[in-house]
């Protein structure tokens, strides 16, 4: 093409061209220029098949018959040696534990690409406008330069349960014990504590939470309530002292509420040895037999307390549900429990339709991952746009949110469609940060095609058959987006 | 992938055994000439294994030509036997591929030469290294994944005087602690195998040696009511939230060794837990943890334990119980060990084998820590602690000994451990969980 236009752009060289061939010296001189190719057309596609073999070699090597011979092997057993058919294809299609792998294949696609598409293109447009744009560009972009697993492993810290750890648990605890403390005598029921466990002797669960006596009491009475599951280091942050029997006093319910458990009889309960501690500061109520509050008061260092002139009646004593609040404790974010409520349906039914939490946060890690990338590819989509037509639409008024939809988003719609494309191939062979982000516990609900390829094929029993026949659904599942994006890099 | 990985196994192997062959020119007297010998130790390890056996070399004059295999020792070995090159002696970690060797006839039989010898060792052992009756192998090196290691301050704050030896005195244990506010247990839970080698070891406890070894080869269904009721008795203890720290939720995000931690933890914390499970190995995480940690129910310089790691803190361990019901089992345990077997018949090999089945070169590496010997002649004073020594005497009291069985499953194994697993989650599913089971063992297995 050079040569033709320079042919054509410069009519002095065609003239000559003219002259040089009407002499016979000229032809000479001319012919083996034009024989050249002529002749030389076979040795020559020898020697560029011959530059060409390595690289075709290698190609064969690993990517042409690693392919036949997953297409092979996927119609094996376990290890490659027998004929078994479509059984492993089967085996893939009737197993609930496999098919969590295509939910979970089918939640990433669904979710992340399209989020990953829009927050690029939010990051690109808003960057565009601000100064410092580089700078948040950068720190944006920052996360692509790590490692899959790198990455991984920092969200595994920050999604962590204890919230000593979890940087969004430790967020989420701060708020809540801003609103709802903790009281002094913590009880976590996530971890499968109750108060109801607490109550050893003299005591009843009672309502939402707290606990009762057991037996009514009226006015000249003493109670004695024993609990239990209270730790040493407790004891030494409420200042416990050492318990004594109440004496009982006229008009009043006085009373006693101690720790009952003794270090020199461990095993008995119900019954105050001098080695026992009263519990302080805890908050209790007086109940009449209609359930309302007569009054209330606190425990002193011994444990003691006094509801004084409470006037006939029967009553109950109750430790407040407020004295046992553990406040927030941890949301289990790398946990396999579904967002969608899916306990009341069949197994198949559930591994089909569950979602569970860590496939969420996988996707919130993952999206950190790769918005920085589908900015800058976005971004750059948006400076070579014609600038004129923006022009042309403020001029005609439009306000800026139309120019966003009717002019940006349309011109930048092949740039948005590669991105997503691109998104999803990357999805659907999503493998790393699933290996190293998800707890082994969860890691079996976590678990997405390429995992399993893996796990089935390499990782302790083997199944070849298993594993390449994952493999071969995984490459067909691909294929569509390949083409796809490869016909918008020819086109 | 396995065959096309075997070749490169076998010309390594070759290649490592010839290296082995030319350096030991055969001698025919008793003293002098050379032994090469295989096993998986290198580094520290290996420092400590040479440190063993250099009364032999001084004594017999002979030169051991010691090669670290590591992990794959038996892929190696296999390799090497196949090539028709193989050591002297090897030590292998598994007793199937002694089985496998002494079947094809390429180890020697050592009935005869250690005749006066296999006295050494209990019947337990000396039956895992025979095939058909005759003696094949000596145990040098033995594990003990018997141990439940509890942190002797907590049981002290709940008043526990003494380890529970029944499975009911640990529950029982187990609501003393929880009424003194201490949570029992820390369960390793976010990875299958620590669950895999809790639940083995409840069912040696409670269905004994015999059938676990029935159960392993699944000639034993895992729909059988001995799995039952080994689900029933583990769900005493794992299936109540309270007993664990974290509840169920805490336990499925506790990994190993972060699940150690909340029993003997660094400097600057607290215990969470005051029992966690897992084998003697256990006892290098506690140690790494602070430096403190003294071994046994006493602290540094005589004081009493302490649950604050930067003082006296102390960590013990007792076996893990069986039900008094099934009290025939109680020393039955799970475990992992190397045997020694004579591949090449040679005075030199003879010797050593010798050796190795005497107590001198154990006493040794005993002595140097991170060991535990079968042998009883291994003097119990040759141990450096008390827990050293409290896992030696298991060993050797054993009356049965069997190894990890889902390392014995294949295919299955990691389908076995989300079982396992699932159970955690949900201890009631038991019957669902078992038929899974059995399905999934039926087709990892092929039978």
């Amino acid at each position: 093409m050079a040569a033709r236009s320079l042919r054509r752009g410069h009519p002095l060289s065609r003239s000559v061209g003219v002259s040089t061939s009407a002499g016979p010296l000229a032809t000479a001189r001319v012919v083996p220029v034009g024989r050249k190719p002529a002749g030389g057309g076979r040795r020559d596609q020898v020697g560029s098949l011959l530059f060409l073999a390595p690289a075709a070699i290698w190609l064969l090597a690993i990517t042409i018959y690693p392919v036949i011979a997953t297409f092979r092997n996927s119609v094996f057993d376990e290890t490659a040696t027998s004929y078994v058919g479509l059984n492993n294809y089967k085996a893939i299609f009737s197993t609930a534990s496999i098919l969590v792998n295509f939910r979970n294949n089918v939640i990433w696609v669904v979710l992340f690409p399209f989020i990953v598409t829009f927050l690029g293109l939010l990051f690109a447009v808003l960057t565009e406008r601000i100064r410092w744009s580089t700078a948040f560009k950068t720190i944006i972009f920052m996360p692509i330069v790590f490692s899959a697993t790198a990455s991984a492993l920092i969200w595994r810290t920050i999604f962590d349960l204890d919230p000593h750890v979890g940087m969004v648990n430790a967020a989420v605890q701060t708020a809540s014990d801003w609103v709802n403390p903790p009281g002094l005598y913590p009880v976590n029921t996530s971890a499968g504590q109750t108060v109801a466990a607490l109550a050893s002797s003299g005591l009843s669960p009672g309502a939402s939470g707290s606990l009762q006596s057991a037996s009514t009491a009226a006015a000249g009475d003493t109670v004695e309530l024993g609990l239990i599951g209270i730790n040493a280091a407790t004891l030494q942050v409420v200042g416990a002292q050492t318990a004594a029997a109440p004496s009982a006093s006229s008009g009043a319910i006085s009373g006693l509420v101690y720790r009952d458990f003794s270090p020199s009889h461990p095993t008995v309960r119900g019954q105050l040895f001098p080695d026992e501690v009263g519990l302080p500061g805890l908050r209790l109520t007086l109940l009449r037999s209609d359930g309302t509050g007569a009054g209330s008061t606190t425990t002193d260092q011994h444990g003691d307390f006094n509801f004084g002139n409470v006037g006939s009646g029967s009553f109950r004593v109750q430790i407040d549900a407020k004295n046992f609040g553990s406040g927030f404790t941890g949301i289990f974010w790398l946990g396999s429990q579904s967002v969608t409520p899916t306990s009341h349906l069949s197994q198949t039914a559930q591994a089909l339709l569950s979602v569970p939490l860590v496939d969420l946060a996988m996707i919130v890690a993952y999206l950190w991952m790769w918005a920085g990338f589908a900015m800058v590819v976005i971004g750059a989509g948006l400076t070579s746009l014609n600038r004129e037509l923006l022009e042309a639409g403020r001029v005609d008024g439009a306000t800026e949110t139309q120019i966003f939809r009717r002019i940006t988003m349309p011109l930048l719609a092949p740039v948005l469609v590669v991105v997503l494309v691109t998104m999803i191939i990357n999805v659907l062979k999503i493998f790393d940060i699933i290996l190293n982000m998800a707890p082994g516990s969860s890691q079996g609900d976590a678990s997405t095609l390429a995992l399993a390829m893996y796990n089935d094929g390499f990782t302790g029993g083997i199944h070849s058959g298993l594993s390449s026949a994952l493999a071969v659904i995984l490459f067909l599942l691909v294929i569509p987006a390949m083409v796809s994006n490869l016909r918008r890099i020819r086109g | 992938m396995k065959p096309r990985i075997l070749p490169i196994a076998v010309i390594g192997g070759l290649l490592l055994a010839a290296c082995g062959t030319s350096n030991a020119p055969t001698s025919s007297s008793q003293q002098g000439g050379s032994v090469s010998l295989w096993a998986e130790w290198s580094s520290g390890e290996q420092a400590a294994f040479t440190a063993a056996l250099s009364p032999f070399e001084s004594q017999s004059g002979t030169t051991v030509n010691y090669s670290s295999k590591g992990s794959n020792i038996d892929t190696v070995l296999a390799a090497a036997v196949a090539g028709g090159a193989p050591p002297d002696v090897a030590l292998i970690p598994d007793p199937g591929t002694l089985q496998t060797l002494a079947k094809q006839g390429k180890i020697t039989d050592l009935t005869s030469i250690l005749s006066g010898l296999s006295s050494n060792y209990g019947s337990a052992w000396n039956t895992l290294a025979s095939y058909n009756g005759k003696l094949y192998g000596v145990w040098f090196k033995g594990a003990n994944k018997n141990t439940i290691w509890y942190n002797p301050a907590e049981f002290a704050a709940a008043s526990i005087s003494s380890p529970p030896k029944t499975w009911e005195e640990l529950i029982q244990d187990a609501s003393t602690l929880k009424a003194a506010g201490v949570t029992p247990f820390s369960l390793c839970t976010d990875v299958g195998w620590p669950v895999a080698d809790f639940w083995q070891n409840v069912y040696l406890k409670t269905a004994g040696a015999d059938k676990y070894n029935q159960l392993s080869a699944h000639s034993v269904k895992w729909t059988d009511s001995s799995v039952t009721s080994a689900f029933t008795t583990m769900a005493q203890l794992v299936g109540t939230p309270s007993n664990l720290a974290g509840g169920i939720q805490g336990s499925l995000s506790n990994a190993y060794p972060a699940c150690v931690d909340k029993v003997f933890p660094k400097a600057g914390s607290q215990p969470q837990a005051a029992m966690v499970f897992e084998g003697d190995f256990v006892a290098t995480e506690i140690t790494g943890n602070s430096k403190n940690y003294m071994p046994g129910t006493t602290g540094s310089g005589g004081a009493s334990c302490t649950t604050d790691p930067s003082a006296t803190p102390c960590y013990n361990f007792f076996d893990f119980p069986a039900p008094s019901a099934n009290s025939a089992n109680s020393a039955a345990i799970q475990g992992a060990g190397d045997v020694a077997v004579v591949l090449k018949d040679t005075p030199q090999s003879e010797a050593l084998i010798k050796y190795l089945a005497g107590p001198d070169g154990a006493a040794i590496w005993a002595h140097l820590g991170g060991f535990a010997s079968p042998n009883k002649k291994v003097p119990s004073s040759a141990y450096p602690d008390p827990v050293s020594k409290g896992i030696a005497q298991a060993l050797v009291g054993a009356s049965s000994f069997v190894f990890s069985l889902d390392d014995l499953q294949g295919t299955w194994e990691k389908n076995m451990w989300q079982d396992l697993l699932d159970f955690v989650k949900n201890p009631s599913n038991v019957s669902s969980i078992q038929a899974t089971m059995d399905q999934q063992a039926t087709a990892g297995l092929g039978h």
